[in-house]
């Protein structure tokens, strides 16, 4: 199954730790910052609203490229 | 024209006053006034604490319209919030969850804690670019609604311009200090929900005096006489009765459910039942109390959502799950027997010639308590 396959999959069926998963990995395999931090986005609040430990690490990718704050 | 009731004639004493005129009843434009003035300018519960049991328990309630959320955060602690996203205004919750983590809005995913703090703000800033120099997230968190839980019932006040609720209740709060213990929830035998036509207030008048007791509960005459209850009144905050020959409900092994804790003698034979404005009625007993929140849904619908309580081995010992089941189906008899009478003053005050009533000032003055509280509410948000 294709990445976006996989996360039309995940999509439909609410399984946010394989959101989380899935546009991690989208995120890794970016050509370019922009896209990457697009991505981590996604990944990021999926693991907030799971409350999933890998938001932690998610926000820290995004606050070092400026896209959230240092810390809230 | 001018729609404004007159309300001089309640604001007086029961023996000069007359009851709340039918428009309080029948209009749909006085329903709305006292949305504001009765119900969101005071203390009115709109759900309970066992509803929530766990962290991260959200429950959206729909109070008069007003979308609340209440949810109950990682410091165990019950809080409500406006359940509306501070961006486009989408509904936060629609059905009751479980928050792991955020509340994520489902429009464009802003997410918020459970303490309804703004966490995230997804490409506010543009693609990947979760900031925005006039997006601050301090000033962006949910809109909290100051909420009180006492005894497990949730108390709002929606337009948060009421005293703090310890102060405005008290004197309550100090009449029953010595039921300030655990009270535990039944179970699912103990909840139960009665779909009433009738005005909410006249589920509130009816409950907090004990005149019709004799004609409406006749099967209370065997041991509860009318010379056996006694009025209670609090101007401005609440009204009800008590009676001094409370009989605990014994199983057939003459089991009884244990007491909250230790008691004054006052406690063991009396009970005492009190609406509290404007929408909550509680009976407090040595060994159960019960709480009702009635739900407004319409001018003339009313839910009246009943929940028992018991201290922490009444509530569980499964050997009192009979004697639970008994007690919730001995109280659904009581309450259901109020209802052709609060339905029946509903339909009666489309009289037209009707004049608001007339109380006796020896037996009405609970009611007459409320009357007044009510029109004082309404007098008071039309200055």
């Amino acid at each position: 199954m294709s990445l976006d396959a996989a996360l039309l999959a995940a999509h439909e069926a609410g399984d946010k730790a394989a959101l989380t998963r899935l546009y991690t990995q989208a995120a890794d395999e970016a050509g370019d910052v922009d896209a990457a931090c697009f991505y981590l986005t996604h990944a990021y609040v999926f693991a907030l609203e799971s409350g999933a430990p890998e938001a932690v690490a998610l926000r820290q990718r995004l606050a070092d490229e400026g896209r959230e704050p240092v810390c809230d | 024209m001018n729609t404004q009731t007159n309300l001089g004639a309640v604001m007086t004493s029961v023996a000069q006053a007359k009851g709340l005129p039918n428009a309080h009843y029948v209009s749909p434009e006085v329903f709305e006034e006292e949305r504001q003035a009765v119900l969101f300018n005071h203390w009115a519960g709109v759900g309970f604490g066992k509803d929530v049991p766990e962290i991260g328990d959200a429950r959206p309630v729909d109070f008069l319209g007003m979308p609340l959320l209440v949810v109950r955060d990682r410091d165990g602690e019950v809080g409500v919030f406006q359940n509306t996203c501070r961006h486009r205004g989408m509904i936060l919750v629609e059905e009751p969850r479980k928050i792991e983590g955020a509340i994520r809005c489902p429009y464009h995913s802003w997410c918020y804690s459970l303490k309804g703090e703004l966490k995230s703000t997804p490409h506010v800033g543009g693609p990947g670019h979760n900031t925005h120099a006039e997006i601050k997230r301090d000033a962006l968190g949910l809109i909290r609604v100051p909420s009180y839980v006492w005894h497990d019932v949730i108390y709002v006040n929606v337009n948060g311009n009421a005293a703090p609720f310890e102060e405005v209740h008290a004197e309550l709060l100090a009449r029953w200090a010595e039921f300030e213990g655990p009270m535990v929830h039944g179970g699912a035998a103990s909840s139960f929900k009665l779909e009433v036509a009738t005005n909410w207030k006249l589920a509130v008048e009816n409950y907090c005096e004990s005149y019709h007791l004799p004609w409406v509960h006749p099967g209370l005459n065997s041991y509860s006489r009318l010379e056996d209850h006694y009025n209670i009144e609090a101007p401005g905050a609440y009204s009800g009765q008590g009676t001094l020959v409370y009989r605990q409900l014994r199983g057939e092994n003459g089991e009884t459910f244990p007491d909250f804790g230790p008691h004054s003698e006052q406690w063991d034979e009396g009970a005492e039942y009190i609406a509290v404005y404007p929408n909550v009625l509680l009976g407090i007993h040595r060994d159960h109390y019960f709480a009702i929140v009635l739900e407004p849904k319409a001018l003339d619908q009313t839910v009246e959502h009943i929940e028992i309580y018991y201290a922490q081995d009444g509530a569980s010992d499964p050997d009192l799950a009979a004697l639970r089941e008994a007690n919730a189906l001995q109280w659904k008899g009581v309450f259901v027997e109020d209802i052709f009478v609060v339905e029946g003053m509903q339909k009666g005050r489309h009289g037209v010639l009707f004049d608001g009533g007339k109380f006796s000032p020896e037996m009405d003055g609970p009611t007459h308590n409320f009357h007044h509280w009510v029109a004082s509410a309404v007098d008071a948000a039309r200055r």
